[in-house]
């Protein structure tokens, strides 16, 4: 019983982590109907930010989080400026071309600047594990899921509950209405992709306290994020929010009852079941 | 009846675009549609095309109900359409454009050639056949989109805007061309807002009004009737310009 | 025209006598099975317009299949190559029948997860051999076991598969699902308006891609005589396809082979003088054409020569394009 509380709540606060990068990915795709193939790596690339910052300037957790989520801001805002707001305009051949692109070109990156062999960063200050009730919870796993949570409320009051955020959310709604408003769609958007990629970076800083680091991390990640953003609905944060729960929910529980190796399988698997059954996100319409 | 909308509404979130519209078309009738910007025309139209399902009502089509049927099921059953914004096959040639609606009819490829050469003919552009569809200018586009729905011999040809933005002698070119269609015994109808193709081609014509139909007649008798006038308030009746 | 494919077929005849000597030949028979993957993958990304970057799952299934029969029943490879494709059609619909009515995104995601939730099933699946993977015969016992020394043999059947491929996509290309899929490509919306049942010929599109891929994976076991997850279902081979095919051109008959004409070749040189790092520095430069291409020119060099190199050339207006780039 206290084994199964115990897989419960790693589940969610890994799930945490996995609805802030995912919050990411719906936002971009809700905005602009762009699939970021590349997501995963994001993560990847923050994972490898937070470990450069610790190995050069000996950083603490604080720091390497926040030096994760200002560079990534500033490396999604110049993606979207030099290569997804030229080819939005195009065929679906180079839309689909252009973030796989990247997503090879960071991964291959990462392995030929830091080799295929995975590293872990050194102890940190959140290092250890803490006793709450009955369950033993690892110190970084516990940060990493409150942080998550609280970044991916801050996002979705950011988007609902400020003037920006509402900016945002015209844009995405309604492109040409939201210029006539005096709204510039371009900035938007790359405002939203620095958004997503800063989210993306900072929940790779913080897993990469506890998290083997490999160049290959992208790959799966960028299918649980696929995954979450279908189970909560393209372009819904507060659904990615949700959803990202309930993927870490059953990511654990069938790592823990069918095997660690098949725990991906079952989320994969998830993901073909929900275009089958229901493709939420699509509002009903013949597509 | 060729055409029957029953009660026909389409809901969007909560928002009503089209109100509980009736609306019935024989055969080898020309009906308009014309009403405002944001009168439920577009929705109302694709709720017909069969791109969109009604959330209420029904649609009948030469007694068939295709109320929830794709739009391929539609053009098999003689309903053809044309895009306000032409949906040009713009990297391939104007001949091939047309082919793919003549296959509907004609499985062959030297069938549907032959039959897709004769459409080219009749709708004046077999000179630029083989050129590819991207040199046409807005005018040849539309004058290709309506072609290439009438390759698939339809009995119900449903023109979405298909005049907007042309000049006064294109416009009149057009007009020729649609009364010729509708010789040849296709029954049309005509969404749009060049009130001049209206009053010249439509024999009947319907009022949308914030997605209910306001109005209903003859074409001079309706155009100046008081709600017609006032849901066109402010705005002037001359041709909208693109 | 037709001129230019002959001048082909004989530079293909004759290539393993002006090119001789086993690296030569090795790479020549890589290129054309290259060729064959590219081709097939064409089908569905170049003339369907269905991006799928989970290929790999297809070339897996054919490529284990002949490994499985022999290591199972000690029967010969060949009889594999029928059930490959069995599986790789049955994939196919699986994936193909729910996403194929959804936007395009939606495909390319779940070809993705389905490559990798097939690739992590059979790396722990002991009788596909798990990590570890199969081993073909290790001397011919018949000649149905397509076991022969050296690479010439395998050169030519690998070439005998291609042409039967592009004969293949050649008649699609001037058939009626050519028309539609070309129509499908530009305008999905518009094409249905027509009467074009657009899911149930991508759904075709995708059958046929998935069969050719995977006998191109056949002809790769019986070749190379091993298959493991790491050489049948890596993201890698799903890459690889991409982007032979969008560098030469997708969308026209040409274009793949150009593609593997070019980046075989420059593959096996890096992994000869870079070795294992050569291919990781490889896959950089992958992503980075890649995302050129997607910039500027996503036709490839096909549509560069056509569009840009050939009208200035003759110093006339583009010509009339019977494919969609």
């Amino acid at each position: 019983m206290i084994v199964a509380v115990q897989v419960l709540v790693g589940g969610l606060l890994l799930g945490a982590v996995y609805a802030l990068f995912s919050s990411g990915l719906t936002l971009i795709w809700g905005m602009m109907n762009v699939v970021n193939f590349a997501h995963g790596d994001f993560v990847m690339a923050g994972m490898y930010l937070a470990f450069l910052a610790v190995v050069w300037l000996h950083a603490g957790p604080a720091v390497f989080t926040i030096a994760a989520a200002a560079l990534m801001f500033l490396f999604g805002t110049a993606v979207y400026y030099a290569l997804i707001r030229r080819v939005m305009r195009g065929p679906m051949l180079a839309q689909l071309l252009s973030t796989f692109g990247l997503a090879l070109l960071l991964r291959y990156s990462a392995f030929w600047i830091f080799s295929a062999n995975f590293v872990t960063l050194p102890t940190t200050a959140l290092s250890g594990t803490v006793r709450v009730g009955p369950i033993f919870i690892g110190v970084a796993q516990l940060v990493a899921g409150g942080v998550a949570l609280l970044l991916t409320a801050g996002m979705h009051r950011l988007l609902t509950g400020t003037a920006l955020g509402s900016q945002i959310l015209a844009v995405a709604e309604d492109r040409q209405a939201a210029m006539l408003m005096g709204i510039r769609p371009d900035r938007m958007q790359a405002l939203a992709w620095g958004l997503a990629a800063a989210a993306a970076g900072v929940a790779g800083a913080l897993i990469a306290t506890f998290y083997y680091i490999s160049p290959t991390v992208g790959e799966s990640l960028a299918i649980i994020a696929f995954v979450v953003v279908a189970f909560g609905g393209f372009g819904s944060v507060p659904g990615a929010m949700v959803s990202g729960l309930l993927i870490g929910l059953i990511e654990a529980t069938s790592a823990f009852y069918i095997g660690p190796v098949y725990k991906d399988v079952v989320v994969y698997a998830l993901f073909v079941a929900i275009l089958w059954v229901r493709p939420q996100g699509l509002m009903g319409e013949r597509v | 009846m060729l055409l029957e909308a029953r009660a026909v509404s389409k809901a969007f979130d909560g928002f009503l675009a089209v109100r509980g519209v009736n609306l019935e078309v024989a055969a080898g009738e020309i009906v308009g549609i014309i009403g405002p910007n944001g009168a439920g025309k577009s929705t109302l139209f694709n709720c017909l095309a069969g791109e969109a399902v009604p959330t209420a009502g029904r649609v009948r089509f030469d007694g068939a109900d295709v109320t929830a049927a794709p739009p391929e099921a539609h053009a098999r059953l003689g309903m053809a359409r044309t895009f306000q914004i032409p949906a040009t096959f713009t990297d391939v040639t104007i001949l091939d454009n047309v082919m793919v609606g003549a296959f509907l009819r004609h499985p062959g490829v030297a069938e549907a050639r032959e039959a897709a050469s004769r459409v080219l003919d009749f709708a004046g552009l077999a000179g630029v056949a083989h050129l590819r569809a991207a040199t046409l200018g807005t005018p040849g586009r539309k004058r290709l989109e309506i072609a290439r729905a009438l390759a698939t011999e339809p009995r119900l040809l449903l023109l979405d805007e298909a005049l907007a933005g042309l000049t006064p002698s294109e416009i009149r070119q057009a007009i020729e061309l649609v009364r010729e269609i509708h010789r040849r015994g296709v029954t049309l109808v005509i969404v749009e807002h060049v009130m001049e193709v209206i009053l010249a081609l439509a024999q009947r014509i319907i009022v949308l009004n914030h997605g209910e139909v306001i109005a209903s007649g003859a074409p001079d008798a309706v155009v100046n009737q008081p709600e017609v006038v006032e849901a066109y308030l402010g705005r002037s009746l001359t041709r909208r310009r693109p | 025209m037709r001129w230019r494919w002959t001048l082909l077929a004989a530079a293909a005849l004759l290539a393993p006598l002006i090119l001789q000597g086993s690296f030569y030949h090795r790479v020549l028979a890589l290129v054309v099975l290259a060729a064959i993957s590219a081709s097939a993958w064409n089908i569905l990304g170049g003339y369907a317009g269905q991006i799928s970057f989970g290929h790999a799952m297809f070339f897996g299934a054919g490529a284990y299949m002949p490994a499985f029969v022999y290591a199972h029943w000690h029967a010969a490879p060949a009889l594999g190559l029928p059930l490959g494709v069995a599986v790789s059609l049955a994939i196919a619909v699986a994936i193909g029948v729910p996403t194929l009515r959804l936007q395009g995104h939606y495909f390319s995601m779940t070809t993705i997860a389905v490559a990798e939730l097939i690739r992590i099933l059979v790396s722990n699946w002991p009788p596909l051999g798990a990590a570890v993977g199969l081993q073909g015969p290790a001397t011919a016992r018949t000649v149905w076991d397509l076991t022969f020394r050296g690479s010439v043999t395998y050169y030519y059947i690998f070439l005998v598969a291609l042409a039967a491929l592009l004969g293949v996509t050649a008649w699609m290309e001037r058939s009626r699902m050519g028309y539609y899929l070309r129509a499908i490509r530009a305008g999905e919306r518009a094409a249905r308006s027509l009467g074009v049942p657009a899911r149930r010929y991508k759904l075709y599109a995708l059958m046929l891609s998935a069969a050719f891929t995977a006998v191109a994976g056949s002809l790769y076991v019986v070749m190379i005589g091993f298959i493991d997850p790491d050489s049948g279902l890596a993201v890698l081979i799903s890459v690889e396809m991409v982007m032979v095919t969008a560098l030469g051109g997708a969308g026209t008959l040409f274009g793949p082979l150009l593609g593997a004409a070019i980046l075989i070749p420059l593959e096996q040189t890096a992994n000869v003088l870079f070795g294992g790092s050569g291919t990781g520095f490889t896959f950089i430069f992958y992503g980075g054409i890649i995302i050129l291409l997607s910039l500027f020119e996503p036709g490839g060099l096909l549509a560069i020569w056509r569009d840009r190199v050939v009208p200035a050339l003759r110093r006339r207006p583009t010509p009339p394009v019977r494919h969609a780039a």
